[in-house]
């Protein structure tokens, strides 16, 4: 039996004339209080019954075991779960559910989301979006509140502790009930003497724990008022600053898939290889095969081929497949006892009209069984025979009549008698009538739909099935690097570098602000910007170096031997004369993939399709195949065509800027009057800063002084704006129409003068040196060399047709433009963050300064004295 | 209970029994009271919740009150939720006036339109589909895990002068799965209910059997269970309705009612034009919703969303109905084996 021992301890102790202190004997006196009495000396006391010691402790978190915590407390958050699904959870378990719900919520939000984005950036950020609301919810508290207050006050207001059970909570969750038996005395003491607390002061713990629950409570509310501000903004922000990251991320995969396509597309053919032609011709063919030939099936069948090829090659596919069809399903006959019926009347009406004895028909050929049992005799009757086949009907039917005439002959009396040679050509004389065997031709032609048609159509199908996936996974290398969508290589290198050359030229979104909403107002002001930096050798030559090597980035991105476009790719010709092109990987694949198919198509006699596929007789220009080409060239000359003519617009305001007189010797007649000069400059100045294709087509529209004054001094030009002398001078102005000299010398000027010499020595060493060139060389070609038949003579090159399309590419985006366009963006951007960016910051500090405020709330009176140095 | 010991004025008004004195503050509860649970008194609890959440309790923490708790802290997490949900939407509309070529192609109002609307639904959808677990849970079982209780609170005084300790609190019977409030459910024989009657009912319903001597000891574990299963029902389906309010408020359809929004209930004409048009961006929009576009998974994400919702709550259901409690297969009588020798002490 087990002794009580805490019985025997307040009997032994009653029976030494102790008390024990209860709510009974409370108000009892004092006998004699027991000499030296210690309870921790009792306590120790082995053989005494009592609680064991507490388990719980304070969480300090460190780098090191914050993972460990974390394991932790996804295993305790596993359990919880264990003993909700078993029905046997505390509340403290319970609690944790919230925090699955609050994920599983989320993501299933971000998910439905995600299904409704387009773009694979798009889709990632919807669950960014819920990871950084998240880590919003989790940092804000830690560095607005947690950090501040520990610096103000002196401890964690956050602090977390792990009771006995070994549940983890806020040490501050229910200011009724704080466990401050976890902490030490010491360390107590030490937070009231950060706080400036008395030394002196009775029951010193105490009041440092009241103070301190105090801030518990204040750090609480502060945390409950200001997270549901703080997060959705931080949250905003957070995203904001990881776009461009993902962005790039996101960009260099999409990079490199494309490569991998490229490189080896019979392997990604296989993804798209469906079989869906094959699939729709199989099930058609198995419904009509050995059937008769008939509308329906065409239909069917060239349905299938049309819905999954593109127009332009179903089409002539069709025809293709139609005429074969229509050869191969109608060159089978079938003779039946209806048709040796007919062959026999029709014999009988050609003899009879021919004049044959009627004895010999009345012997010989007295009904159609005649007929009936020679084809029969000759396997010809009721099965499908060939047009070869037919032939020889009719040669079996000719020598059955041969052998009846020499039969006939033998018992017919002189003057009755037939003759063969006669009869013969009776019957294939088409005077009266075609050949009795020949005539039923047409009717007894079987339509059916012949295993060589079935083998023709199936075969094509797979030809046509495989081309497809090669064409998809063309197309997929093609629209992830140049795609005209968002999210593209080329789309991303778009974005990225107007947003940099923007900031280069210096234009800030405060300046920007007054003139957005107005394009003409904007180009004033880039036009002023741009003469400024035209105007300062050091800035110029940063801008210039800058935007050439932002402009240069598109060749990493979109290498030349990868993807190009042939226009700018032009060697310079050395010793040996001009180099070939190069042929970029791309266009080489997308040879391979149509010639080897056209290649197929041909042998199987469908050349028409062949030729347009591999523009063979066709004319390369408007095959499929350059089609296919053109799709990637297109794009890559406007985007590069755009960023060129920036290059080139800075360069000619820097010629105007720093070597006006080489205005002077443009003009191929000699020296040019300052007013036309100063008219000139101003047009190119405009043209190249806002001119649109259509300027370029109607070959300039300027109001100009007609009788310009007879001055031929140089341009005067200071801080990059020409001083202008007469231009504006007079009203007295119209279009002069028939000056050739002003547009060519404006072309030679904007297009053909040599690059500043500056921007000459940067561009060469830049890689794109070579494009730029070819640019300002095929601006030229092409522009220059485009008849408008009210200017009929305004010309820089032989007259030439290119396309409007070329036209549009290589005049690419105006300047201003691409500017205004680019600002509104940033411009947005900037707004938002500079709106949301101060919120954030105001709040931040607002809650900081609180803790200020907190401290200050401090009871005025167990304050010590700082100048009590008792202590 | 700790009485204010330097009570000058003794005019603290404590307990139940001091009914008909003068100064009696007008409380509505004087002890901790069973409620209806009923639309009326939900609604006064939320309202009276709302109010505190955004005006006394804040107040008392900021000072740092000694009487602040945890219910008062708990109350206030709808302060972030509330202005959480404006600055969300305030992220995606406020700067929209400046960008006028982007707000004037309609996408920047639209999306943050229809943001706010998918916080306006998430709230209302997370909060209804709640009584999707608790009510069948009510009428199979009886036992409503929602069931209010009001609960009077005696604070400390902050000062000698201060007579006003008292304050409510709504709280839950339920709300501890640990500490239930078993006591407010008993009847009281003074108005003529039977102790057990509450108790019986659910014995009744949950199939122990009628007349139970001790009903309410014999439910106890079964409700507790319930109480545990039904709060992880109750919390993933209540985040998957939320997501299917988001989701339904991100259909395009409802961009036809942005444009005729007004909350001009005054302008009688264009009020019941917006009201048309919101009823059919409605059905649109469900419609849109259930029926998905594009193809693929984009196409059933709807559908999958919904099902999932559905099949939460359901199957929450279900679960919570179901007792993890197997009976013995050992028959009682059968676990002492009656013929092995037995030494008790």
């Amino acid at each position: 039996m087990n002794t009580n021992l805490i019985q025997n301890f307040i009997i032994n102790r009653q029976n030494a004339g102790g008390t024990v202190n209860s709510n009974n004997n409370r108000k009892e006196p004092h006998k004699k209080p027991m000499p030296h009495f210690d309870i921790h000396h009792v306590l120790k006391n082995k053989d005494l019954i009592k609680p064991q010691d507490g388990q719980g402790h304070l969480v300090n978190y460190n780098l090191f075991n914050i993972p460990l915590y974390a394991v932790k407390d996804t295993i305790y958050d596993a359990k919880a779960l264990k003993h909700v699904l078993k029905g046997e959870a505390n509340d403290h378990e319970l609690g944790k559910l919230n925090n699955l719900g609050l994920t599983v919520g989320g993501l299933a939000i971000a998910s439905y989301l995600f299904t409704r984005k387009q773009t694979p950036m798009t889709k990632v950020m919807e669950f960014v979006g819920l990871g950084s609301f998240l880590a919003s919810m989790a940092i804000w508290p830690k560095i607005a509140i947690q950090l501040p207050a520990y610096l103000v006050h002196g401890f964690n207001v956050q602090k977390e502790y792990i009771d006995s059970a070994g549940r983890k909570k806020p040490f501050a969750q229910d200011p009724q009930f704080l466990p401050w038996d976890l902490c030490s005395e010491q360390k107590i003491q030490k937070i009231g003497d950060y706080m400036g607390i008395d030394k002196n002061i009775p029951n010193r713990r105490t009041v440092i724990q009241d103070e301190m629950k105090k801030k518990f409570i204040q750090n609480n509310t502060l945390w409950m008022l200001t997270a549901g501000f703080a997060t959705p903004v931080m949250s905003g922000l957070i995203c904001n600053q990881l776009e461009p990251h993902i962005s790039k991320f996101l960009n260099d995969m999409k990079n490199k898939k494309a490569d991998k396509i490229l490189n080896n597309i019979d392997q990604y053919a296989e993804k798209y290889q469906d079989n869906k032609i094959q699939t729709r011709v199989e099930k058609i063919l198995n419904l009509y095969s050995d059937k008769p030939f008939n509308k329906e099936f065409e239909k069917l069948i060239l349905e299938s081929f049309s819905q999954t090829l593109e127009p332009a090659v179903s089409k002539r596919l069709i025809k293709d497949l139609k005429a074969f069809i229509d050869l191969e399903a109608s060159s089978y006959y079938n003779i039946d006892e209806k048709a040796a019926k007919t062959i026999y009347a029709n014999l009988i009406q050609k003899f009879e009209e021919g004049g044959v004895q009627k004895e010999f028909i009345s012997s010989m050929l007295p009904n159609a069984e005649v007929i009936i049992n020679n084809l029969k005799s000759n396997s010809f009757m009721n099965k499908n025979i060939t047009a070869s086949d037919f032939r020889n009907v009719t040669k079996s039917i000719e020598l059955m009549l041969e052998d009846m005439v020499e039969e006939y002959n033998k018992s017919a009396m002189p003057d009755k008698k037939e003759d063969f040679a006669y009869i013969n050509s009776l019957l294939n004389n088409n005077k009266n009538g075609e050949h009795p065997v020949k005539k039923i031709k047409p009717v007894v032609q079987t339509n059916k739909i012949t295993p060589k048609v079935v083998e023709k159509v199936r075969l094509i199908a797979e030809f046509m099935d495989d081309f497809r996936a090669k064409m998809y996974a063309l197309d997929e290398a093609a629209v992830l690097k140049i795609g005209s969508a968002p999210e593209t290589v080329i789309a991303n290198y778009w974005n990225n570098t107007s947003k940099d050359i923007l900031k280069l030229f210096g234009i800030t979104p405060k300046q920007f602000e007054k003139v957005r909403f107005n394009k003409s107002l904007f180009a004033d002001l880039l036009r002023d910007r741009i003469e400024k930096i035209a105007s300062d050798d050091k800035l110029y030559n940063k801008v210039m170096k800058g935007l050439i090597e932002k402009v240069a980035v598109i060749n990493k991105e979109i290498k030349p031997d990868i993807m190009s476009e042939k226009l700018f790719q032009k060697e310079f010709p050395d010793k040996r004369g001009p180099k070939p092109l190069l042929k970029p990987l791309y266009d080489k694949k997308v040879d391979i993939v149509f010639e080897d198919t056209a290649a197929l198509l041909h042998v199987n006699g469908l050349t028409r399709t062949a030729n347009l596929l591999s523009g063979k007789g066709s004319g390369d220009d408007i095959s499929v195949r350059n089609l296919q080409k053109a799709f990637v060239s297109d794009r890559l000359l406007g985007v590069k065509s755009s960023f060129y003519r920036l290059i080139n617009t800075l360069d000619f305001y820097r010629r105007i800027a720093d070597t006006p007189a080489s205005i002077d010797s443009i003009d191929v007649r000699g020296s040019l009057s300052k007013e036309i000069k100063e008219e000139l400059v101003e047009l190119c100045k405009i043209i190249t800063l806002e001119g649109h294709s259509s300027d370029h087509a109607t070959k300039f529209y300027m109001q100009r002084n007609q009788h310009p004054a007879a001055d031929n001094s140089s341009i005067e030009v200071k801080n990059g704006k020409v001083i202008n002398k007469y231009l504006g001078a007079t009203e007295d102005v119209a279009d002069i129409g028939g000056d050739k000299y002003f547009y060519q010398n404006a072309m030679r000027a904007m297009f053909e003068s040599p690059m500043h010499h500056d921007t000459q020595k940067l561009a060469e060493a830049s890689p794109i040196y070579k494009e730029l060139v070819n640019y300002r060389d095929m601006s030229m070609e092409i522009l220059g060399s485009d008849k408008y038949f009210a200017k009929l003579r305004h010309l820089v090159r032989d007259p030439r047709e290119f396309g409007s399309n070329l036209k549009f590419l290589i005049t690419g985006i105006s300047t201003d433009e691409f500017f205004y366009k680019g600002f509104q963006q940033v411009y947005n951007t900037h707004k938002w963050k500079n709106m949301f960016g101060k919120f954030a910051l105001g709040l931040l500090g607002v809650t900081v300064l609180a803790q200020f405020v907190f401290r200050k709330m401090t009871n005025p009176q167990i304050k010590g004295n700082k100048n009590d140095k008792s202590n | 209970m700790i009485l204010p010991v330097n009570n000058l004025n003794n005019k603290v008004n404590f307990s139940a029994n001091s009914a008909g004195e003068d100064n009696k503050k007008a409380l509505d509860y004087d002890h901790d009271t069973l409620l209806n649970n009923n639309l009326a008194t939900r609604t006064r609890i939320g309202l009276d919740k709302f109010t505190n959440a955004f005006t006394l309790y804040p107040a008392k923490g900021l000072k740092g009150s000694k009487n602040a708790n945890f219910y008062e802290f708990l109350t206030m997490g709808t302060v972030p939720y509330i202005t959480g949900s404006l600055s969300l939407m305030a992220v995606f509309n406020a700067a929209n006036k400046y960008y006028k070529p982007f707000a004037q192609t309609k996408a920047g109002p639209a999306l943050g339109n229809k943001l706010a609307l998918g916080v306006l639904f998430y709230g209302i959808a997370k909060n209804i589909s709640k009584s999707f677990v608790s009510v069948p849970i009510n009428l199979f079982t009886g036992i409503d895990i929602e069931r209010p209780y009001a609960k009077v609170i005696y604070e400390l005084p902050d000062d000698v002068n201060d007579t006003d300790i008292t304050s409510i609190e709504y709280h839950k019977v339920f709300e501890s799965v640990e500490f239930p409030r078993w006591d407010l459910l008993y009847g009281d024989e003074a108005k003529g209910q039977k102790r057990n009657f509450r108790y019986d009912r659910i014995a009744r319903k949950l199939g122990m059997g009628r007349n139970l001597n001790d009903s309410d000891q014999e439910v106890k574990d079964r409700i507790k269970e319930i109480i545990v299963k039904s709060n992880l029902a109750k919390n993933i389906s209540s985040y998957l309705w939320a997501a299917v309010g988001v989701a339904f408020a991100f259909q395009q359809p409802w961009e036809k009612y942005f444009k005729a929004m007004t909350f001009k209930f005054w302008k009688t004409e264009e009020f019941s034009k917006s009201m048309r048009i919101l009823k059919e961006s409605f059905e649109d929009s469900a419609k849109i919703f259930f029926k998905g576009e594009g193809h693929g998974v984009s196409k059933q994400a709807g559908k999958i969303l919904l099902g999932t919702a559905l099949l939460s709550s359901i199957v929450g259901t279900a679960f919570s109905l179901k007792s993890s409690k197997k009976p013995s297969k050992v028959d009682s009588a059968d676990v002492i084996a009656k013929n092995d020798r037995y030494v008790v002490n």
